[in-house]
């Protein structure tokens, strides 16, 4: 059985992000607040004081009509392995280890109750991935009805940010077991984001694993990960055809060009 | 016949004008309590901060309340372990200050964090790969030993004084005060260290990342190095201002001379590195990330590039030769000008490591985030001077903290 | 014992010690932080096993399927149904968002009557039993004055079961004022009963074309059947185009292969101008053309007149001053017709948001697949007919309905000004406010939409309201009709309820969607079918016998018969025996034909126009006022603001970025040159004025919006439902006009002249 080798125990669970299919339709973000309980308030105009896992930045080419486009980047949290594999921005900076990397599926974790409220890990992130709950949070009437039991309700004072819906992980995780297989189907563990997109603009799954396609898209030539040279190797890609979308998703010197960085970053990967 | 409370042979105030200063002072820490209380129970809300502005105000007022207490460390350390025995005669000083510094940056952290009631977590599940952990433990065993240094300087009030037992414990521990100044020093190094480690590990923030030694990074050292330069400024200068205010002379200007001229070596040596540390940021790390220096900069009043000049030479570079060359210490305007400088510098350090790498966007379709405390986040960083002004004049009226006090005060 | 200072001092310090060294202080420690992990305000959901059920979601005329995540008897997730033949697995962010309003805090939750005054927010709760006889009484008390047909009722369909009661409650009781709330369904439907002779609604085959031409469709900026749209996109074939006409770059228009940026309102003689080049250039479908259409030559009419055709009719519109009126370069409109001619498999679509539409548009851009012959065909334009099952016994009606039902309708539909159009409901203000004394309506049963909303010029509605003596709103929800009624019904949320759900727009197979009730009914509520069938029961004996069932759930399975059974289980189904009718077959005009000239076409008696589908730049309220009001004004509309039916619900307002709306204010979009004109900056405090109203907003600049618009987003400005949804910007509507498009009394009022000014 040649391919079972390849089922290693380790999985670095990512994502790619087609942006030029995305509609910049919010469907995942509204997907991702239903799926994991988080809260909203009467004014959420603010969006720095407004928890979105995922959030869908508009930004557009700078140029005068009708020379305009536009295009949309969702940003749930990178997942980042880090600057070496298992030390995010965030992870080493906590001082409870109230957010974790998890070895075998690369994903990082966000623990509520063990968390104080620093915000070490916030001002860490370079992508605004990590929020604070700033006030208790409240579901009016018989909103609380809706909450699902899978995700706990994070207390005021306490950071949060996307888990990649762990919680599927771990549901989908038992049911593999219980059936006494020891891999993950693609189709059996899927976030909440990536499910609800109605356009698929979200594919998720296994990087490691070159059955699913994410493994495939990550290393397609026009896929790219937000801000790569600050080497948080993020488990999030994107593509997109668009070179303008390439040039504003990382900062680049005037002579220089995104895929030039990215040949020389390669070749130092190598060399090492 | 009952002992006054008051030090021997030394003249305090009338006790109408302590009380109306301690009434005034009062004032303006109940305010501050009172903000205190109100972010305890609403929680962070009450504040200006925001996911973008994680750290601001606050961590701010901690890191430099540090830096300016580290007179406490960097002139024990000069007393007792270099063996500069003329500056016992501000030691005294230097350590209530340090006491007031730490015991407000404590509270600080205290009123700083979401969930104040699991603040231990930071010593029962340290992560020790953490700067913070390092910063909780060290500013705590340090506040420990500032603490215990300043029992017996308590125990000194004449008072207690007369309390045998309090007496010779009093006594014991000046014996052993050089173990507690060791002590205090070690910790020192490695918790101004761990303050500048915490902006300086975020990979993440091109603007504070630095590269370093081992796990520590340039700001590391840096940190220590210009607490050490810039504390005994700060001394000087509120033990200055107490003789203004009660218009003695407490202790004798070599002193200050003394301390001026080695905060100025320090400060330009501290400088040089600074500079060479900018000088490689700005052409090596940030552009290795694709950010020319200007990127971090912009033209909105608050973080232009003037800050880095007024850091740099304006608070750096120009205290730092005023302060070693004689004629610049012997006149008594510029020394306190160019320690004042020094002082501010030191702020303007700690305020871009903190609240410009917040300000600062990464991806280049974000603009520049902003924020602005609110009065809740500023009492409550007022409250530790009140607090601050309250125990030095208690400090002062009821303890012989200046040894040279009588002898530059003949007349009283 | 004398307790001296030394011994208090010995025991406060002995005590601190001793306490330390106990577990006491440790334990309370430890406790205090537990406590704060489990705060008793802080909700933890109950955990039970989840269990998954298939309905159709109601929020919008989409009709997607969607399945429901429950633990126990909560609903906690709704996802796509993944097999459904409309989304296929999509849903979009409003019908995710439906548990808000189902658990939400602007649900009615009893039958409430009104004590204070209108709209004043004061209720009193009433019986189920006594808000029936309250609308009953009333009712009959119209019916004993002979009045019935000042009874007028607004409904969200009449191709559904609900609509189809209230529609025979009308019919038996004697008031002709069955109006269905507007949509641009409403002048492509005209549109198709005048070209094609069928009562039918417009489906177009996006799923199947390869060229689409869409005429301002926010395809992807709708928040309308918004799932079916967004899968059906995304399966497009990758060299499929679309090319999307439209002044801002919306999100469609991103998605676009071609944008072209038509001033806006000539989107009609664009379409004329591409139809000149196809027919100049030979590049029709002659066989549709020659065999299947009439209209196109030139004819004789029977009084021997000669009679312009479609074709003489392009004369006008050559491409050169297509490109004067449109501002779209000639070259590109010539590339465009042959292109879009040229195309395997042609579409072009149009229905404009907002408003009704012009039926002369519609016509025009119906014509565009006339000539490339794709009507009725894969990947073209599709007549749907009505639902089937929509057919009961006749009903015996007494003198008293059949003498109401004849009186003209209150909205002006289908009386000689307005021949042609069936429903009117912009028209309501206009008419009432301009009647005598007498106040025309008595009673308005709102069985569907918010008017008090999205009437445009809110202000009119309002004193037209004021005039109507007995409102009823059927409303789950407190919105601003509801709050303005004296009497509220409530219906049960759709996922509390069975409800037939018609194909939806611009679907082009039929399907009918089942809702079924997920959960039980949350409060006190009734089902609307339910409702009017135990007001009929109260009435007289005629009306009683039409209405034989003993509640809703009786009549909607007798309905469906046979078929019931699986569409309980399936929560859809698709018609089958449906194939779109052969060219030979399809067309019911009275030339059997596809008729560019629509014959049956009545023209209002002073109207100068021909029946042919003669464009011209739509008209603008204000328009003489060029000076005053140097803009136009136009709403947009986005898939992450409910526009319409049901105020966006609070997860979607935080998904609106802080470009749209900030602390409550909207913001209009400009260009940045038209910003430099009026000297207006990013983030500026403005004041918006049209031909009728006037709005405080804030300006965004986007350089993808054509110089000289002003654009905002429709949906918001509630001032009902709950804190959560009212408050936040301006309804988009309350700054428009009607305007009755002078062909067909269609309201095409979509935008207005505007002035722009720092505030
Ligand atoms: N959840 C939910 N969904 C709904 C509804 C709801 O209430 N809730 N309402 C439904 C209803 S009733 C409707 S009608 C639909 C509306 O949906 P649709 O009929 O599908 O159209 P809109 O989405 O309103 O499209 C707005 C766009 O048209 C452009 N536009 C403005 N003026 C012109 C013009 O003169 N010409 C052209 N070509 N374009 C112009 C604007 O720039 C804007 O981008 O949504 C439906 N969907
Ligand atoms: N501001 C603004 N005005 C508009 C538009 C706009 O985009 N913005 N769009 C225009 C267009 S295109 C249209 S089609 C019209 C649509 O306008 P309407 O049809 O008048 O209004 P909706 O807002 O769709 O009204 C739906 C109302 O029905 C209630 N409702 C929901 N479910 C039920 C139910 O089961 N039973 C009953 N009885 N009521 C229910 C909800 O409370 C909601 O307020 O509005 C037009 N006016
Ligand atoms: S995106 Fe931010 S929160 Fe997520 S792993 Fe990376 S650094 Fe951590
Ligand atoms: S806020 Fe919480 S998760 Fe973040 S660093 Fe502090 S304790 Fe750790
Ligand atoms: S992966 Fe899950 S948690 Fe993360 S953004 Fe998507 S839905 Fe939210
Ligand atoms: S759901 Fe898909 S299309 Fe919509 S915003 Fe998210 S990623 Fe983009
Ligand atoms: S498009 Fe309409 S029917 Fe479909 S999920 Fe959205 S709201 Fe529901
Ligand atoms: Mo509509």
């Amino acid at each position: 059985m040649a391919k079972k080798a390849q089922h290693t125990a380790t999985k670095r669970y990512g994502m790619v992000i087609d942006l030029d299919k995305c509609t910049g339709c919010g469907a995942c973000m509204v997907a991702c607040y239903s799926e994991n309980n988080v809260p909203f308030r009467e004014d959420e105009s603010d969006k720095m004081l407004s928890l979105n896992w995922i959030q869908v930045f508009k930004v557009d080419n700078q140029k005068p009509f009708p020379d305009t486009e536009v295009c949309y980047i969702p940003k749930p949290c990178m997942q980042c392995d880090g600057d070496h594999v298992g030390h995010p921005p965030c992870v080493s900076v906590c001082p409870a280890v109230a957010t974790d990397y998890d070895q075998p599926t690369g994903i990082v974790s966000q623990i509520s109750p063990r968390c104080f409220g620093c915000r070490y890990c916030m001002a860490a992130c370079p992508y605004h991935a990590r929020q604070f709950n700033w006030w208790d949070p409240v579901w009016p009437a018989e909103m609380k009805q809706y909450l699902n039991p899978d995700v706990s309700v994070r207390m005021r004072g306490v950071i949060e940010k996307c888990s990649f819906c762990y919680h599927r992980y771990q549901k989908a995780r038992n049911k593999a077991y219980m059936e006494g297989r020891d891999e993950i189907p693609e189709d059996e563990y899927q976030t909440a984001c990536a499910e609800a997109c109605p356009v698929n603009a979200i594919t998720f799954g296994d990087l490691l694993n070159d059955e699913h396609e994410v493994h495939k898209l990550s290393k397609g030539k026009n896929a790219f990960r937000l801000l790569e040279r600050l080497n948080t190797n993020p488990k999030v890609y994107y593509t997109t055809t668009k070179d303008w979308v390439r040039r504003i998703t990382d900062n680049y010197l005037e002579n220089e060009t995104p895929g030039d960085v990215e040949k020389a970053r390669k070749a130092q990967k190598a060399s090492h | 016949m009952t002992t006054p409370a008051i030090p021997e042979g030394v003249e305090r105030c009338s006790t109408r004008k302590f009380t109306l200063g301690l009434a005034v002072a009062g004032a303006v820490l109940l305010w501050g309590v009172y903000a205190m209380f109100l972010i305890w129970f609403k929680g962070l809300n009450q504040t200006g901060m925001n996911d973008a502005y994680g750290f601001a105000l606050w961590i701010w007022a901690d890191l430099a309340i540090i830096a300016l207490g580290g007179g406490a460390f960097f002139s024990g350390f000069l007393t007792y372990i270099i063996g500069r025995k003329e500056l016992s005669s501000i030691i005294n000083y230097a350590v209530i200050i340090g006491f007031i510094c730490y015991s407000s940056a404590l509270l600080i952290l205290a009123l700083d964090i979401g969930q104040p009631l699991r603040g231990w977590f930071i010593f029962w599940h340290a992560n020790v790969h953490s700067m913070l952990t390092e910063v909780a433990f060290c500013l705590s065993c340090y506040f420990a030993v500032l603490t215990i240094e300043f029992i017996p300087l308590v125990l000194e009030n004449p008072k207690l004084n007369r309390v045998p037992f309090l007496h010779h414990l009093s006594h014991n521990m000046h014996e052993v005060m050089a173990v507690f100044a060791a002590t205090g020093v070690f910790l020192s190094f490695f918790h101004q260290g761990s303050l500048g480690g915490v902006s300086g590990v975020l990979y993440g923030r091109p603007f504070a990342f630095r590269e370093g030694l081992l796990i520590w990074p340039w700001t590391f050292f840096l940190f220590t190095w210009s607490a050490a330069a810039v504390g005994p400024c700060f001394t000087v200068l509120v033990t200055w201002l107490t003789e203004k205010i009660t218009n003695k002379k407490l202790v004798k200007q070599e002193i200050f001379q003394l301390l001026g001229k080695i905060s100025g070596w320090m400060l330009l040596t501290y400088m040089i590195a600074k500079l060479a540390d900018t000088f490689y940021w700005a052409m090596v790390t940030a552009p290795s990330k694709g950010f020319t220096l200007m990127d971090f900069y912009t033209d909105n009043p608050v973080y232009g590039i003037w800050i880095l000049i007024a850091e740099l030479v304006i608070c750096g570079i120009v205290p730092a030769l005023i302060l070693i060359t004689r004629k610049g210490r012997e006149n008594n305007f510029l020394l306190a000008g160019s320690m004042i400088l020094a002082v501010i510098g030191i702020c303007i350090n700690r305020w871009v490591m903190i609240l410009q790498v917040m300000a600062a966007p990464l991806l280049p379709f974000q603009d520049w985030f902003m924020y602005m405390p609110t009065w809740q986040e500023v009492a409550t960083t007022i409250l530790p001077v009140a607090y601050g002004v309250i125990l030095i004049m208690l400090a002062h009226r009821y303890l012989p903290i200046f040894p040279q006090e009588k002898e530059l005060n003949p007349g009283s | 014992m004398k307790i001296d200072r030394r011994c208090f001092l010995s025991l406060v310090i002995g005590g601190a010690v001793g306490t330390t060294l106990t577990p006491v202080p440790w334990k309370l420690t430890d406790d205090i932080a537990i406590w704060s992990q489990n705060w008793p305000w802080t909700p933890v959901p109950e955990d039970g096993p989840s269990k998954y059920e298939n309905t159709v979601c109601a929020m919008c005329q989409g009709g997607c399927g969607i399945t429901v995540r429950k633990i126990k008897q909560r609903a906690v997730k709704i996802e796509g149904m993944s097999g459904h033949p409309v989304n296929k697995g999509s849903v979009c962010p409003m019908g995710i968002s439906s548990l808000q309003y189902l658990y939400g805090p602007s649900r009615v939750k009893s039958p409430m009557k009104r004590t204070g005054k209108r709209g004043e927010g004061k209720w009193e709760k009433i019986s189920w039993d006594d808000a029936i006889a309250e609308v009953s009484d009333k009712l009959k008390e119209l019916r004993n004055q002979e009045e019935p047909h000042k009874v007028a009722c607004t409904a969200d369909s009449d191709r559904n079961t609900v609509g189809y009661l209230f529609d025979r409650f009308l019919a038996a009781y004697g008031s002709p004022n069955f109006i269905r709330t507007p949509s641009s369904e409403d002048a492509n439907e005209l549109a198709l009963y005048l070209a094609q002779g069928r009562n039918a609604t417009v489906g177009w085959d996006i799923e199947n074309a390869d060229f689409i031409l869409s005429f301002g469709v926010p395809l992807m900026d709708s928040p309308d059947s918004a799932g079916r749209m967004f899968s059906a996109y995304s399966a497009l074939d990758e060299k499929a185009e679309l090319v999307q006409i439209e002044p801002r770059l919306s999100d469609t228009a991103a998605q676009s292969k071609r944008w072209i940026p038509a001033k806006p309102g000539t989107e009609g003689v664009l379409a004329l101008g591409l139809a000149h080049v196809i027919v100049k250039d030979k590049l029709y479908d002659s066989d549709f053309v020659k065999n299947y259409s009439s209209g196109f030559e030139d004819s004789e009419d029977e009084d021997g007149n000669t009679r312009k055709g479609f074709k003489s009719l392009l004369e006008d519109y050559s491409p050169a001053s297509v490109a004067e009126t449109t501002g779209i370069d000639k070259a590109k409109i010539i590339t465009l017709a042959r292109d879009f001619a040229g195309a395997g498999r042609p579409l072009a679509i149009c229905g404009r948001p907002i408003v009704q539409g012009s039926v002369d548009e519609a016509l025009a851009i119906h014509a565009l697949n006339a000539l490339v012959g794709n009507i009725n065909k894969k990947g073209g334009m599709v007549a749907i007919p009505e639902p089937d099952y929509l057919g009961w016994s006749e009903m015996q009606r007494d003198e008293t309905a059949s003498k109401g039902r004849q009186q003209p309708r209150i909205d002006g539909a289908g009386t000689d000004r307005f021949p042609n159009a069936r429903h009117l409901l912009h028209r309501l203000p206009e008419e009432i406010n301009s009647a005598g004394d007498k106040a025309p309506l008595q009673v308005l049963l709102v069985a569907g939409g918010n008017p008090l909303y999205t009437i445009p010029d809110t202000e009119a509605a309002k004193k037209a309201f004021d005039r109507i003596p007995f409102i009823v709103s059927f409303s789950p929800f407190m919105d601003e009709t509801a709050e303005y009624a004296d009497l509220i019904l409530p219906n049960h949320h759709f996922l509390e309820r069975y409800e037939d759900i018609p194909t939806p727009r611009g679907y082009a197979k039929p399907v009918t969607g089942l809702a079924r009730p997920v959960v039980d009914p949350q409060h006190d509520t009734m089902h609307t079918g339910d409702a009017v069938i135990s007001i009929a029961k109260n009435m007289d004996e005629f009306i009683r016998e039409a209405f034989p069932w003993d509640d809703y759930r009786d009549f909607l399975e007798q309905t469906f018969s046979d078929r019931w059974k699986s569409l309980e289980k399936e929560v859809y189904s698709v018609r089958k025996d449906f194939t779109p009718a052969d060219w030979e077959d399809a067309f019911d005009t009275p030339s059997k034909k596809y008729e560019f000239y629509p014959t049956s076409r009545q023209m209002p008696p002073d109207s100068e126009r021909d029946r042919l589908p003669a464009c011209r730049p739509l008209e603008i309220p204000g328009d003489g006022d060029s000076k005053e009001l140097p803009l136009l004004f136009v709403p947009y509309v986005s898939v992450r603001i409910a526009e319409g039916a049901i105020a966006n619900p609070p997860f979607m307002t935080k998904t609106v970025d802080d470009t749209v709306i900030k602390e409550g204010e909207v913001f209009v979009e400009i260009n940045p040159e038209t910003a430099k004109e009026n000297d207006l900056s990013e983030g500026d405090s403005a004041v918006l004025k049209t031909s009728s109203a006037e709005a405080r907003v804030r300006v965004h600049l986007f350089e993808g919006i054509m110089p000289g618009l002003v654009a905002m987003p429709a949906g918001l400005g509630h001032t009902a439902f709950s804190d959560y949804i009212s408050g936040k910007g301006e309804n988009a509507y309350s700054l428009l006009e009607a305007v009755s498009d002078p062909a067909s009394g269609l309201n095409t009022g979509w935008g207005s002249r505007a002035s722009l000014s720092r505030a």
